[in-house]
Order: C-alpha cells, then sequence, then structure tokens
C-alpha cells in the first residue's frame, strides 16, 4: 500500500440513498482505501441536491491529493458549479462528466491503484466507452 | 528494453466486480501495460469495467500479459490476485 494520499472521491446525487448506494458499492470493489463522501438529496432528506452537502463533501474527501466530483444528472453539475464558483481557486477539485455509477467505481479504483487528480477523472469519464454486453 | 511476459490461470470462480477491481487497483500501480484475455477477448487490466465486461466465469483460461518495465512483476502479482480473488467462497 502507498503511503502517499489517494485522491477523494465525491458523489452528488439527487438521491441520498442513490449517492449512499453508488459509495458503498465503489468502497467494496476498490477494496476500501479511498475515502468516498456520498452527498445526496436536499438539506431536508428530499430529492434534490445540496450546496452544503457538496460543501462538506468536498472537505471530508481532500486528503492532499485533490477530490474528483460526480454529479449524476444536469441540476447537480449546477449544485457543483455554484459551489467551486465560492471556493479558494486554489482547491484541487475536478467535476467529471462521467456516467454516475460506472464512473464511480473506475474513479475509486484508479484512485486506489495511485492515480493522480487528471488519471481520476480520466478513468471516470472514459467509464462512458466501456461497454457492459 | 521493456519485456514483455504473460502466463495463463484457469478461473476458479467468476469474475465478479470485487475481484475485478481488486485485479485493477493492483494492475495499475505496475508502469507496464497490462492486459487480460478471456475467449478472445481483451481488455486493458487497468480498467476495472473494462475487466468487468470480459464476463469471464469459473473455468475460463484467461491470460495476463505485460509489456514494460515490470512487466514480469506485474504478471506475477495479478495471476495471484486472480487465483485468491476468484476462489469459491472467496
Amino acid at each position: 500500500m502507498s503511503a502517499a494520499p489517494a485522491v477523494g472521491i465525491v458523489l452528488v446525487s439527487h438521491s441520498a440513498e442513490l449517492a449512499q448506494g453508488a459509495a458503498h458499492l465503489a468502497a467494496q470493489v476498490s477494496g476500501g482505501t479511498v475515502t468516498i463522501i456520498a452527498a445526496g438529496g436536499t438539506d431536508d432528506g428530499e430529492l434534490g441536491t445540496s450546496a452544503a452537502k457538496v460543501e462538506r463533501g468536498l472537505r471530508l474527501a481532500e486528503s492532499g491529493a485533490g477530490v474528483v466530483v460526480l454529479p449524476d444528472l444536469g441540476s447537480a453539475v449546477l449544485t457543483v458549479r455554484a459551489v467551486l464558483e465560492d471556493e479558494d481557486p486554489a482547491t484541487n477539485v475536478v467535476m467529471a462528466d462521467a456516467p454516475f455509477v460506472e464512473g464511480a467505481v473506475a474513479a475509486t479504483v484508479t484512485a486506489a491503484a495511485g492515480g493522480d487528480i487528471k488519471a481520476v477523472a480520466a478513468a471516470a469519464e472514459e467509464a462512458r466507452n466501456a461497454r457492459k454486453l | 528494453m521493456p519485456a514483455s511476459y504473460e502466463q495463463q490461470i484457469t478461473l476458479a470462480g467468476d469474475l465478479h466486480a470485487r475481484p475485478a477491481g481488486a485485479l485493477a487497483v493492483a494492475a495499475g500501480r505496475f508502469a507496464s501495460a497490462v492486459s487480460v484475455t478471456a475467449s478472445g477477448s481483451t481488455a486493458d487490466a487497468k480498467s476495472v469495467l473494462g475487466v468487468m465486461g470480459l464476463g469471464a466465469t469459473s473455468g475460463q483460461h484467461i491470460t495476463v500479459s505485460a509489456a514494460g518495465p515490470d512487466a514480469r512483476e506485474a504478471v506475477t502479482a495479478l495471476i495471484a490476485i486472480l487465483g485468491e480473488t476468484t476462489k469459491v467462497g472467496g
């Protein structure tokens, strides 16, 4: 196991359960060495996204190697963008344009293997080309 | 000069998500290019989705190939992981 910190992952979904489930799956597949934060649902537990949850997720997921954020659907992108606009420009965060489940798994595995923030974001984005059948 | 190396294993269990993840995490730590071939399909061993997409099942012969400075170490490590993680009940 490398001593260097791994890139952290934040999963932003309209559904708290979906974010948690994807985080659980990605952790199981990648061996549990990467920090994955589920940021799903609104502040009062409804379907939707929460800037406060995303912001908290970014803090919790950062361990020195940067953070890759995966949004599930369109307006999650808007929430993440709004949060990133208010962040310190030195913050090392990338939003990946990727299928949610496949991207979460691919990104987390690459982070677990010691990939840097660019490699982790690229693994998530390449997930859209992976065929299941 | 970069070496290339390959080895085969017969899977003792299906190559499900967790073994595929363990394989891809390990493969990603090597500098060499590493691939996994099952029934004529080849996937980048560093791509968990690619490895899962092989749909390799118990009893299939899998070839692990690597080319690069640590090719032999990579193949040896991945064959060990395939043997360990696809064990029945593993």
